[in-house]
């Protein structure tokens, strides 16, 4: 009776101990040390003249930033960053191409940013991204940016003194467009909504170079079927983020007699509709409202007057309007890309109507009136009411 | 130590009977009747016990009746032998003042000795176990038994602090090795005759005093007879340490976390009481088992009850956090260097590429060897005699330092979560030694499998935690089962005025094998405690 309740126990001891060494058969099968990879802070992709692919990443150099870092250091410093380039067919070909260069395997889970060359731009980039949406290693949050003017390489190889790690310096200067709302924020997973919702029709924000050591996060690309159309500048993509309700804050100058008035966007609300009539499209609706405060008054005035202050909410929605009909517009005369999603819309409220339009939605898009409504109201005119005289 | 050992059935017979009967033949004969004899019995069973001493006295009127008095040296008190035992009777046996019908002895023990513990023994092992506890043995010529007095001296160390559970506020007493001072500090707190002390006597060689403790009516009178049973079943030749009793008793043999618990101090234990917990005194021993114990009791404290109960919650929530960073820190470490580097925000992922560079290791071992360099280093830093303390903490210093980041050995972070997981583990002092092997589990499953490794183990460490029972009462209560009731003193800590009821999960179960009872059961027997 003992010894068989003794087997059994040995028994299951056994099994147990043999689960457990099944774990070691596995052999650690995917681990790979942080000092064993290329910390990748940027990607960029271009296409050559052949059109081949070219790949570049920004990989980081982790001691020599903790070295910048405390401030310690020699002339003869590692430098934080280097930056790698590859031609390949295809996206992923490149990617393994670049080990043939690069001895660490690639971690693009830490990019920050996604930089597209112009000429691919042009070319169309819903193939090549095609690999950033299949592949599980990447951060569907990064940053995509589309370089205007230059190419990814060029920016990755500049130095700033701003940031050990340009590309961080890059997400920054994209992250705070809260505060100004002149560059749209797109992120991988943003873009695969918009590309997949919106019949192809897009913007991405755009990255210049300003000087040497400086890039500029201004205005977007905008794009037709997945290729490149053409360029909003600052305005009129402030314009069309009202539009698509994404104004976190941003300064509008008011004219006010014979200065201006500096508004600050405390809150923003935008929303876009179309209107029917006769069962035929007759309209494309933009409605904004904003609040908004006093920020700075440069000229003589007088704002005590509820009355001065309501001119003051009637030129403040007159500037956003003309913003916002300047980038809807151009998107319909010049670049004939519906990136507001106006389309979307119809599709999802006017099924019946889409049915037919969709075929050549584009055509009817760029030759509808566009009616924009703001509703702006000044909320407050900070701790002086009139500029001291 | 002279722990019986297990051996196969043939042998136990042959070897055992002999090993713990000192009179084999003759244990239940009674007293022998005459001086002589009992003393050539005494002789013969203490012979080569130099402490032993036996004394004939010849008294009475003309010097005819004659006494033995035997005792351990040393053990009993002489002065109050001799002046509370010896003396009266050597005055009343002088006197003529004799009752004629009684025996001397029983006249002896109803009107002459003045000590209030007198026994009488009527066979030899009696007499014999009676000596062998501090007690002095008087025998008068011709009666049938002989007298037992107690006339221990008093002895041990004084009531000091206990060294291994400090607290800040509440009462610095300790227990101490023996038993009597013990069950006094607790009866000084406890002021009511329902404190029960039953008494009983362990180990064949040892026969050491072992008290059951507990409040009739507020403990559980099902769990005190499964204690009973539980202790009568020991069968061993010493109990050395109250330790041997717990491991005989546990629940769970096999488990890591303790089922029962033990204490040093007295206002702690008389807590335990009054929430209807049982203790178990071993003499001999200063630390003091309770029981049931529940895993929650690992993180509760008694100053948590004398402050203010914001404070004493925020407490809780720290130890809770430290017991889950010291078991957890070193795995989720390695699980996110060698697999999960897309969690790791980007500048602390530079940081930590930049602290592993130039690292022969791979992470897993470096944190294998700085935590057993630590586990080392607590080792002998506790079995270590004080005044060499000072050189093991500078040389510890350096090794679990910058020194072994210089060598290239450890990474700085390392030696930053070794540190950390290290003072956590001792925030929770009853778990300290689980903590540390579940720790080493934990690695080595974030080494295997990374995040899911680690959370298998958690799954498996949980259902074990779940289904343990100590005496019957679900380790994991009041949360598993959820009693919300109890859960007063659980994470949060109610204000003192607002904890009116006793633990009600410590009442309704059935001592062994119980289910978990329907919720208005608990309402209904989690009594007032202010009646």
């Amino acid at each position: 009776m003992m010894c068989r309740k003794i087997k059994k126990r040995t028994d299951r001891v056994l099994i147990a101990c043999l689960l457990v060494f099944l774990l070691f058969l596995t052999g650690c099968w995917s681990r790979r040390d942080l000092t064993e990879i290329s910390i990748v802070a940027g990607i960029g992709l271009d296409r050559t003249e052949d059109g081949k692919i070219i790949l570049t990443v920004q990989v980081v150099e982790p001691a020599a930033v903790q070295s910048t870092a405390s401030g310690k250091g020699g002339s003869a410093q590692q430098k934080p960053v280097f930056a790698e380039s590859y031609e390949g067919e295809t996206v992923y070909d490149a990617v393994r191409g670049i080990l043939s260069v690069v001895d660490k395997k690639m971690f693009f889970g830490s990019a920050q940013v996604l930089i597209i060359g112009e000429r691919l731009a042009q070319d169309g980039i819903e193939e090549v991204l095609d690999y950033f949406i299949r592949d599980h290693d990447f951060d569907y949050e990064i940053y995509i940016l589309v370089a205007k003017d230059t190419t990814p390489m060029e920016i990755f190889e500049m130095e700033t003194d701003i940031d050990a790690i340009p590309s961080v310096y890059i997400y920054g200067t994209v992250d705070n467009t809260e505060s100004r709302g002149t560059v749209k924020k797109t992120m991988l997973i943003d873009l695969i909504k918009e590309m997949s919702g919106n019949e192809k029709q897009f913007a991405i924000g755009s990255i210049t170079k300003a000087g040497e050591m400086r890039v500029k996060t201004e205005g977007v690309a905008v794009f037709r079927d997945g290729k490149l159309a053409g360029w909003m500048d600052r305005y009129e993509t402030r314009g069309y983020l009202f539009a698509m309700d994404k104004i976190k804050n941003a300064i509008i100058n008011v004219p006010a007699g014979n200065g201006k008035i500096a508004m600050e966007i405390m809150r923003s609300k935008g929303k876009i509709s179309v209107e029917f009539n006769n069962g035929e499209l007759s309209a494309l609706i933009v409605n904004v409202k904003v609040y908004a405060n006093v920020g700075e008054y440069k000229g003589k005035g007088r704002l005590e007057t509820p009355d001065s202050l309501y001119e003051l909410e009637k030129a403040l929605g007159e500037e956003i309007r003309k913003e916002i009909t300047m980038a809807v517009e151009k998107t319909q005369k010049e670049y004939c890309s519906d990136i507001f999603g106006f389309g979307s819309y119809v599709r999802k409220y006017h099924p019946r109507y889409w049915k037919k339009a969709k075929r050549d939605w584009l055509a009817i898009f760029s030759e509808l009136p566009v009616i924009v409504n703001v509703d702006a109201k000044a909320e407050r005119v900070g701790i002086v009411m009139s500029p001291i005289e | 130590m002279v722990r019986r050992v297990k051996k196969p059935a043939r042998i136990k017979t042959e070897t055992r009977i002999p090993a713990h009967k000192y009179i084999s033949s003759d244990s239940n004969l009674p007293v022998p009747s005459t001086v002589d004899e009992v003393k050539t019995r005494l002789s013969e069973i203490f012979s080569c016990c130099s402490d032993f001493i036996q004394r004939e006295i010849s008294c009475g009127k003309n010097r005819l009746i004659k006494i033995v008095v035997a005792y351990l040296n040393g053990f009993v008190d002489k002065r109050i032998l001799n002046q509370d035992v010896i003396r009266p009777i050597l005055d009343f046996l002088s006197n003529a003042a004799m009752n004629e019908s009684m025996s001397i002895s029983e006249q002896l023990k109803e009107c002459v000795v003045v000590n209030n513990d007198i026994k009488e023994a009527c066979n030899m092992q009696q007499a014999v176990d009676g000596i062998v506890s501090g007690e002095a043995l008087i025998f008068i010529d011709g009666e049938e038994t002989a007298l037992v007095i107690g006339v221990k001296a008093p002895q041990g160390r004084p009531v000091k602090e206990p060294d291994t559970e400090i607290s800040i506020r509440g009462a610095r007493e300790g227990f101490v090795e023996n038993l009597l001072t013990n069950t006094t500090l607790i009866r000084k707190r406890i002021k009511n005759p329902n404190l029960k002390l039953e008494m009983m006597q362990l180990g064949k060689q040892t026969k050491t005093d072992v008290c059951i403790c507990y409040i009739k009516g507020i403990a559980n009178e099902e769990i005190i007879g499964e204690v009973r049973r539980r202790l009568k079943k020991i069968d061993i030749d010493s109990v050395l340490d109250v330790g041997i009793i717990e491991q005989y008793i546990s629940d769970s043999k096999f488990s890591l976390f303790p089922t029962v618990g033990n204490s040093e101090k007295c206002d702690k234990l008389a807590g335990k009481l009054l929430e209807g917990r049982i203790a178990i005194f071993c003499d001999g021993t200063p630390q003091v088992l309770t029981l049931p114990y529940l895993f929650i009791e690992s993180i509760q404290n008694t100053d948590d009850y004398y402050d203010h109960a914001i404070f004493a919650t925020v407490i809780r929530f720290l130890r809770l956090t430290a017991l889950l960073l010291s078991t957890l820190l070193p795995g989720i470490y390695v699980a996110l260097v060698s697999y999960h580097h897309a969690v790791i925000p980007f500048r602390l992922m530079i940081t930590l590429a930049a602290s592993r560079q130039g690292i022969p290791f791979s992470p897993f071992i470096e944190a294998i060897l700085m935590i057993i360099a630590f586990e080392l280093m607590r080792e002998a830093g506790v079995r270590m005699p004080k005044p060499i303390g000072q050189s093991l903490s500078i040389v510890g210093a350096i090794v679990l330092g910058e020194a072994s980041v210089a060598a290239g050995i450890a990474s700085n972070l390392m030696v930053i979560i070794v540190s950390i997981t290290a003072i956590c583990s001792f925030v929770v002092p009853p778990l300290i030694r689980v903590i540390m092997l579940l720790r080493f589990t934990v690695l080595l499953a974030a080494n295997l499998m990374g995040f899911l490794g680690i959370i298998i183990l958690i799954v498996v460490v949980f259902a074990h935690l779940c289904r343990m029972r100590s005496f019957g009462v679900p380790y994991m209560a009041p949360f598993s089962p959820l009693t919300s009731a109890d859960l007063k003193d659980s994470f949060v800590v109610v204000p003192i005025w607002a904890m009116v009821t006793r633990p009600g999960i410590l009442r309704q179960e059935k001592a062994e094998g119980a289910k978990g009872t329907k919720r208005q059961e608990v309402m209904l027997n989690s009594d007032v405690q202010k009646d």
